[in-house]
């Protein structure tokens, strides 16, 4: 938690973002959100909160109904492609090019993200940073575990370099062992002065390394706290309660009722 | 970024399983089709020079010309046997006869008819069918299989430009498989000469616009496909629109174009034509049988004078009905003609729908098996007919026409036999093909059609992707 950077420029930002599907479904109402350099925010929430919204808005895969969503300055539906040469992303489940070997998926990846100059040890290197056996740089992706695809997907965002990081749920599925690795990791492309935007169920791994967690309700971020207010606090009763209210609203309105018949 | 999709894309499809599998499938059939095309062709060339011998010999043992039954026969060329068109169903024989109409018979069927049902394997077949059927099977998950991966999403978290990637996908898509097809067609064609199938420069030529139309049919169905896989979400979806457009384009739409086009359009049916010309024959004939039956020699009992006498009225009467019978036939082929030309021309307007119809057009005209091969030796013997005819005047005082002939041979005391025939003064009969400018230009169209269909395919395919949701 390096709060000197925290005064810098937020390299990720949502203002007043709000996503209205053409199902009439509000996925997002009125987010805002910072994530400066050397900062990880953690997004909480259950499924359809509207955390996976917010990365598709990041990564103009989805335009927003209204509001604005910044890397670097950028707006990235505006201008995507200046925008995410800002930013490196790793899905919930990294599915690469399973023909390929992991070299041959690093090289085309890295090179799409606008790298073109590293050489075969840059890879090596980064491969052996996310923890990947040597034996498996050469092996085709389709022999892959989920563990080893996302140690892949974390090295493409490592040697992308970019001053963003976009994680949608990257430690869903993983075993306990690899998710600490994974976690590790993370903590230390924020000490390198990353901004990190990370969408997770893990309320543990949250409260552990973020400096900032968000809880989104239908949408609506409904509580924020930084990892000193956390201190001394339970985040799953927060969570939970936060969750609770979810239910009550739900439970007000009859939707759930409806959603069970 | 175009140069690294693009690559991508070209090492992606080489290192596929599918492409292995595929690639070694085609790779067989095409050689096979280039080998069993060199065998046939051999087959056809050695048949063709036997008959040919045949009808020398046939010719070498007779002592009187008026007594020859020649023949003439349609010489097989080395791309008929690669593309079949309609060489098999045209005949190959036409009995020679001075005057009136000719008729092809003997057709390759005659000889093979379990081909009439299973047909040949060669290129047209190749890429008709197979190819354009593999190039679906190649692309319907191009797009939609890389969202479901989940490595559509992974590349454009990057700044590439969605024209990029898709331009990039198809040209290396179709690059790569372009290449994977011309090495057994490379292969193939270097197996012609080594088989002692030669081919002149002309055919050359007319073979690498076969192939270049191929590639073309190969490309739209590519585009076709990728444009399907852009617009749908499910590679299964994807598979099962590709698998129905090429059903209709391949199967249904160049069959149901004729099917339409005989109803918009009656011709008569040969039987009927046939028939009207053997009822007017028989009038004919009936009509001049008065005047043979009071046939009475003008002076003299001499029976060579009488016999004389008689031929002259029977050629006289046999030339007058001669001329109405052509006449008449004239008048009623070109009524059939017509109908028959107007009656191809909306089938084969309607046919240029399918790709397969317009690439069958090109490749069929450019080998010289288009529908023009029957005319085109039917013209070519009519030439020749006179030239035939001239050659039996002058050898036999009539033109060759066959007919009653009655031969009075008178030998003296000594017995001395009468010489045999000389083939090599029998005029040779030469099947003009159509020249390869000809032959080009009148392919230009269909080409320019399938080169079309590949722009409008690309440029589907190209605008579906720029509307995708990439989640």
């Amino acid at each position: 938690m390096k709060n000197e950077t925290i005064k810098q420029a937020p390299l990720l930002e949502a203002r007043n973002l709000t996503k209205v599907y053409e199902d009439g479904v509000k996925a997002l109402d009125n987010l805002q959100l910072k994530v400066h350099p050397g900062e990880i925010f953690a997004m909480l929430g259950g499924n359809g909160a509207g955390k996976t919204t917010t990365i598709n808005i990041f990564l103009d895969f989805i335009q927003p109904t209204s509001g604005n969503a910044f890397i670097n300055g950028i707006d990235a539906n505006t201008n995507p492609l200046e925008a995410k040469r800002n930013v490196s992303f790793v899905s919930e489940n990294v599915q690469l090019y399973p023909n390929f070997t992991a070299m041959q998926n690093l090289d085309f990846f890295v090179r799409l993200g606008g790298k073109s100059n590293y050489t075969r040890a840059d890879y090596e290197n980064a491969l052996v940073r996310v923890g990947l056996q040597r034996e498996a740089f050469d092996k085709k992706l389709r022999d892959f575990s989920k563990g080893m695809r996302q140690k892949c997907g974390i090295a493409i965002a490592i040697l992308k370099d970019a001053p963003a990081i976009l994680l949608d749920e990257p430690t869903s599925g993983l075993d306990p062992k690899a998710g600490k690795e994974f976690t590790k990791l993370v903590g230390e492309l924020r000490d390198e002065g990353k901004a990190i935007l990370m969408s997770t169920h893990d309320i543990f791994r949250a409260k552990e390394i973020s400096d900032h967690v968000g809880i989104l309700n239908n949408g609506i971020l409904v509580a924020k706290k930084t990892h000193a207010e956390l201190k001394g606090v339970n985040l799953e009763d927060l969570y939970v309660e936060y969750m609770a209210g979810y239910m009550d609203e739900t439970l007000e309105t009859g939707s759930l009722i409806n959603n069970l018949t | 970024m175009f140069k690294l999709i693009f690559i991508k894309e070209l090492k992606e499809i080489l290192q596929s399983s599918r492409f292995t599998i595929s690639f070694a499938v085609c790779s067989v059939l095409i050689i096979l089709a280039f080998f069993m095309g060199a065998k046939n062709y051999l087959a056809s060339q050695s048949q063709y020079e036997a008959a040919l011998q045949e009808n020398r010999n046939q010719i070498a043992a007779n002592t009187e010309w008026m007594m020859v039954q020649h023949s003439i026969m349609l010489p097989p060329q080395p791309l008929m046997a690669l593309v079949n068109g309609v060489s098999n169903d045209v005949g190959r024989n036409i009995s020679m006869s001075g005057r009136g109409e000719l008729s092809a018979d003997n057709t390759r069927f005659n000889d093979e008819p379990l081909f009439a049902i299973f047909r040949f394997m060669d290129l047209e077949f190749i890429f008709g069918i197979v190819l354009s059927l593999f190039a679906i099977i190649f692309a319907y998950d191009a797009i939609n299989g890389e969202k479901v991966s989940g490595t559509l999403k992974l590349c454009f978290a990057n700044s590439i430009p969605r024209a990029s990637f898709i331009s990039g996908k198809l040209a290396g898509s179709f690059v790569g498989l372009s290449i994977a097809l011309l090495i057994p067609i490379l292969i193939g064609a270097a197996l012609l000469p080594l088989l002692g199938v030669q081919l002149s420069a002309d055919e050359w030529l007319r073979l690498a616009l076969i192939i270049f139309s191929g590639l073309a049919y190969f490309g739209l169905f590519l585009a076709l496909a990728i444009g399907i896989s852009a617009m749908t979400n499910r590679p299964s979806n994807a598979f099962l629109i590709g698998l129905v457009v090429w059903i209709f384009a391949v199967l249904i739409v160049p069959r149901a174009s004729v099917l339409i086009s005989g109803r918009l359009v009656d011709v008569p049916n040969v039987d009927d034509i046939t028939a009207q010309k053997n009822r007017y024959r028989t009038q004919l004939f009936d009509e001049d049988r008065p005047k043979m039956e009071k046939f009475k020699p003008a002076n003299g009992t001499d029976p060579q004078d009488v016999m004389t006498q008689f031929s002259a009225m029977m050629r006289e009467l046999s030339t007058n009905r001669q001329e109405k019978i052509d006449a008449f036939t004239e008048r009623i082929n070109e009524e059939y003609t017509n109908r028959k030309n107007r009656q191809e021309d909306v089938a084969l307007a309607l046919s240029r729908v399918s790709p397969t119809s317009i690439f069958t057009l090109a490749s069929t005209e450019l080998a010289g098996t288009s529908l023009e091969l029957q005319n085109r030796f039917m013209s070519s013997a009519e030439e020749y007919q006179n030239v035939y005819a001239n050659f039996m005047t002058e050898k036999t005082g009539s033109g060759g026409h066959g007919g009653f002939r009655m031969i009075i041979r008178t030998t003296d005391d000594e017995g001395e036999e009468p010489e045999t025939l000389d083939p090599n003064e029998m005029p040779q009969f030469e099947y003009a093909k159509t020249s390869f400018k000809t032959a080009a230009s009148n392919s230009l169209l269909d080409m320019g059609l399938l080169v079309l269909f590949n722009l409008v395919f690309f440029g589907g395919a190209f605008t579906a992707f720029l509307r995708y949701d990439l989640r």
